[in-house]
């Protein structure tokens, strides 16, 4: 693709500014089962996004297969979605800025398939030998990515971010008597040769073993820690209410919310896209937008609404550099990016022993049907153990946990200390709250 | 897509080596996303995605590639890496390929690439008009247009060459009704296997109305009050029940690796006898439906279940392998991006006998859910959940106030055994259906029909 070509072509037909966007992934996958690699999967893929502005208004096309020879005729076609195009959406190309992100990313050591067939093998066996309770090991898994995203313009913008990430997964499943109960675990591989694969495993089979043996709770409202998988679940389904784009469309439950208290004054939330304890880092957002770092509610208080740049100006504001895609072929949206609350000083340990009598949920399932994001009401499956005077006492499951996402966090109690990134863009410590609607027996 | 020398090509390359099968999956897609807020056009966003994939067998064992960069040396380089991978050799057969002809199940009469703009923004339109005049308290509309036309070439190293053109489109409107503080949505989402004939029938403005009835009827809902009790599910999208409790729990994907809680249980009774159920790719122009499967194979229809015994499961040939037994046509992937493994199409319960107010006698309290979400199973354990978008009350065998924030949970081995009445009010839904293979567009559907327990979650305790 000929990018300057395309940028002259498209100001020659009267576009006031023209972008192109693309991301090229590289990734490798092998899984392994019953003693024997599985499945091998590579792959090359450069998703090319175009967006222009003409007559104000923004116009995009997205392809897979950029051949100079349609220039003229995607160019075209474009120019004409601005036609039918409202006038609510600020077309915005964005001019060219040096990024503050002065952190770089960690490093990653590519491993050799025979080192990671290697890996995945000891990882099956180890499982299996856990206990004898662990009757399978399944889904193990080794994928790595290294994504390439650059962004031209027409204003001379020339930025590009690069991420790598590798990751092995795998699932356990134990029985005992008719009560079949499993997990699934990943963890990001920086290095096989360091990796701790003893702690992998035995986070992987005790989560499936502390499974076992469960039992329903009686429907009622009860003291709950929402343990820190659980907690980052629940929070990113809800981490779009502070997008300027919901705002501004007034369908945010934060809508004329700003400068006002709507967490508990122990929650602080942080939006950190250059962070350096994160596996995925951004020095640019996807519309060439520099991104720094933020406090998006300061104890309870809702200070800062992510911003892309459509958004901002909608709203008189500038740019928060939350300008983000879901994929390369989707319209620039607001998303949070490496998004945060803020840990506190306790262990979970602890966390259960000031509830005394309570559950801890471990596990929500059913997050993408489950909430409502417009009420913040969410019913959900979920399971967990119970806490009886201060320690775990019993395993819960087919359960559901129901309430309201705004009054839930206004209620917290105590924070734990055990934030975890794993591989995610969204971390939460264990967090403790006053009372949840429990549904059971 | 690469012409037939091409394939046999690329294809006796991939013979070379210890593979015993080998097949290429080609795609061309056009789409288009039309998005609006209160009638007017946010966005227009058409996507060309364009790619090849390779994929080699040595058993059960398999290696995949795929990449959009048709340039000879790239792909060449990527069939050398499966190679390397499942075992190169010097020699193997030469693959000659015949080109399979057969007649469109699912003809389009009204093709979205021909249609200008404005017509398909006065769909959206005519949409947000219904649902705002629907009820003055309706504040917002937001609408989407997808429009998508799929062409697949599929050949393998047994001969085949088979080509398939998927065309769907979908209206999906969201209302948000407001009084007061409280704000509530509603939406619905219809779809189907063919052009914009579609929106003849199934009009723009009885989605749009659809969608504000039911955020209206969410305002004056109350909590929904939780614990075990008797569930009427009513028809259409209802059939997620299925489709999560069970459906996903008879793809090959699980069954074969032992993984599901139906493994091992073909001839069985697994569910009450008035249950019969199917799984049928081949409706014409139904949402979940194509010609072929992504292996290419013609499209089936499945009898999963009939009179509660278990008749067959969904199956791709690996899994088949695996299992020893024949692929059913159940093969399907979102893209050459994804390996495609077995997945469901248009899945439903067929017709009983019940009237509809049959399943509401003898009910003291319990839960109608008029309309359903979403919802996940772990088809190891059985456990699933989903959501109650539209609900209400059962009191003393009538329909009494309307409730929100309900889930249902419970266990598909069991859930199947609670079915004890079915009505003959068959209705189909659509959703999107992710898995392994990536997001697919699947029917779901069945009769009204009563499940005697299941647990109801919700944040009212009585």
């Amino acid at each position: 693709m000929n990018k300057q070509q395309w940028i002259t072509c498209a100001l020659e037909q009267g576009f006031e500014s023209f972008e192109i966007y693309q991301e090229e992934t590289r990734e490798r996958t092998v899984s392994w089962y019953n003693g024997k690699t599985n499945t091998f999967v590579t792959s090359n893929v450069t998703g090319t996004s175009l967006r222009g502005v003409i007559d104000g208004k923004m116009v995009t096309f997205a392809t897979e297969d950029p051949e100079d020879g349609m220039m003229v005729s995607v160019i075209t076609s474009m120019k004409s979605q601005a036609a039918v195009t409202g006038d609510e959406e600020p077309g915005i190309i964005r001019r060219p800025e040096e990024s503050k992100v002065t952190a770089v990313p960690g490093t990653w050591v590519r491993p050799s398939v025979a080192e990671i067939t290697d890996l995945l093998a000891r990882t099956e066996k180890q499982i299996l030998a856990y206990d004898p309770r662990i009757i399978m090991a399944s889904r193990i898994q080794w994928s790595e990515e290294t994504a390439v995203r650059t962004i031209v313009n027409s204003y001379g913008m020339d930025a590009e971010d690069r991420n790598t990430v590798q990751i092995l997964m795998a699932s356990a499943a134990a029985k005992e008597g008719n009560e079949v109960k499993n997990t699934y675990e990943s963890e990001p591989v920086r290095e096989i040769g360091t990796f701790d694969l003893d702690k992998f495993v035995a986070k992987t089979c005790d989560a499936a073993l502390n499974k076992l043996n469960a039992a329903s709770l009686p429907s009622n409202t009860y003291p709950v820690i929402f343990e820190h998988g659980a907690m980052t679940s629940l929070f990113t389904a809800f981490s779009g209410m502070f997008s300027g784009e919901m705002i501004s469309k007034g369908i945010s439950p934060l809508n004329d919310k700003l400068g006002t208290k709507i967490f508990s004054e122990k929650i602080t939330v942080i939006d950190d896209p250059g962070s350096q304890d994160t596996v995925s880092m951004y020095r640019y957002d996807d519309e060439g937008c520099p991104t720094f770092c933020k406090t998006v509610v300061d104890q309870g208080v809702f200070t800062t609404i992510l911003h892309n740049s459509a958004s901002a100006a909608k709203m008189n504001a500038e740019s928060t550099g939350n300008g983000f895609k879901a994929s390369y072929s989707s319209t620039v949206g607001v998303r949070p990016m490496n998004c945060f609350i803020l840990k506190g000083d306790k262990t979970l340990d602890e966390l259960c022993s000031e509830m005394k009598n309570g559950f801890v949920i471990t596990d929500l399932a059913g997050l993408h049907a489950g909430i409502n994001f417009v009420t913040t009401n969410f019913s959900l499956q979920c399971s967990g153990y119970w806490v009886k005077d201060g320690v775990r006492d019993h395993s819960v499951s087919l359960v559901t946990t129901a309430g309201n996402f705004l009054e839930l966090m206004k209620n917290v109690t105590a924070i734990g200390n055990d934030l975890d990134w794993s591989w995610h863009s969204t971390a939460c410590p264990s967090i403790a709250f006053s009372g949840c609607a429990i549904a059971g027996e | 897509m690469l012409e037939q020398l091409q394939l046999e090509h690329y294809l006796t390359l991939c013979m070379r080596s210890e593979a015993d099968f080998a097949e290429v999956f080609e795609e061309f897609e056009v789409s288009e996303t039309i998005s609006a807020l209160n009638g007017e056009v946010e966005n227009v966003n058409p996507v060309i995605k364009s790619g090849i994939s390779f994929r080699l067998y040595k058993g059960v064992q398999s290696v995949y590639a795929y990449t959009n960069n048709t340039d000879d040396d790239n792909l060449t380089a990527l069939i050398n890496d499966l190679r390397d991978a499942i075992g190169s050799a010097d020699q193997g057969p030469e693959v000659k390929l015949t080109r399979v002809e057969y007649e469109n199940r699912h003809p389009v009469k009204i093709d979205f690439e021909n249609v200008p703009l404005e017509d398909k923004v006065s769909l959206l339109k005519r949409a947000d008009a219904s649902a705002k005049a629907y009820d003055e308290r309706i504040v917002k509309v937001q609408g989407n247009l997808l429009n998508v036309k799929q062409n697949v070439q599929i050949s393998n190293s047994e001969g085949r060459l088979i080509s398939d053109t998927r065309v769907r489109t979908r209206l999906m409107v969201n209302a948000f009704a407001k009084e007061g503080d409280n704000f509530q949505s509603g939406a619905d989402r219809p779809g189907g296997g063919m052009g914009l004939e579609f929106y003849e029938t199934s009009t723009p403005e009885a989605a749009g109305r659809e969608a504000a009835r039911i955020a209206i009827v969410n305002l004056s809902a109350k909590d929904c009050p939780s614990g075990k009790m008797p569930v009427i599910i009513d028809n259409g999208f209802g059939g997620v029940i299925f489709h999560e409790a069970c459906g996903h729990s008879l793809e090959a994907t699980s069954v074969s690796l032992n993984m599901s809680v139906f493994s091992g249980k073909l001839g069985q009774k697994i569910a009450n006898e008035c249950v019969s159920a199917v799984d049928d790719g081949t409706i014409p122009n139904a949402w979940g439906s194509e010609n072929i499967d992504d292996e290419g194979n013609f499209q089936k229809r499945r009898v999963l279940i009939e009179n509660g015994i278990l008749k067959s499961y969904m199956i791709d040939r690996l899994n088949g392998r695996r299992m020893g037994m024949e692929s059913t046509s159940s093969s399907r992937r979102q893209s050459y991006q994804f390996e495609p493994t077995s997945r469901m199409s248009n899945t439903f319960i067929l017709p009983g006998n019940a009237s509809f107010e049959e399943l509401f006698e003898g009910v003291e309290k319990g839960l109608y859910a008029a309309k359903m979400g979403g919802g996940s199973v772990n088809p190891q354990t059985g456990e699933f959940n989903f959501t109650v978008l539209e609900g209400y009350m059962i009191e003393n065998g009538k329909v009494s106030y309307p409730v929100r924030g309900a889930s249902l949970i419970g266990n598909g081995a069991d859930i199947l055994f609670n079915i004890d009445k079915v009505c003959s009010n068959l209705k189909t839904g659509q959703g999107m259906c992710g898995s392994l293979s990536g997001s697919i567009p699947t029917d779901v559907g069945q009769p009204a029909l009563r499940v005697t327990s299941i647990t109801v979650g919700g944040t009212s305790h009585e």
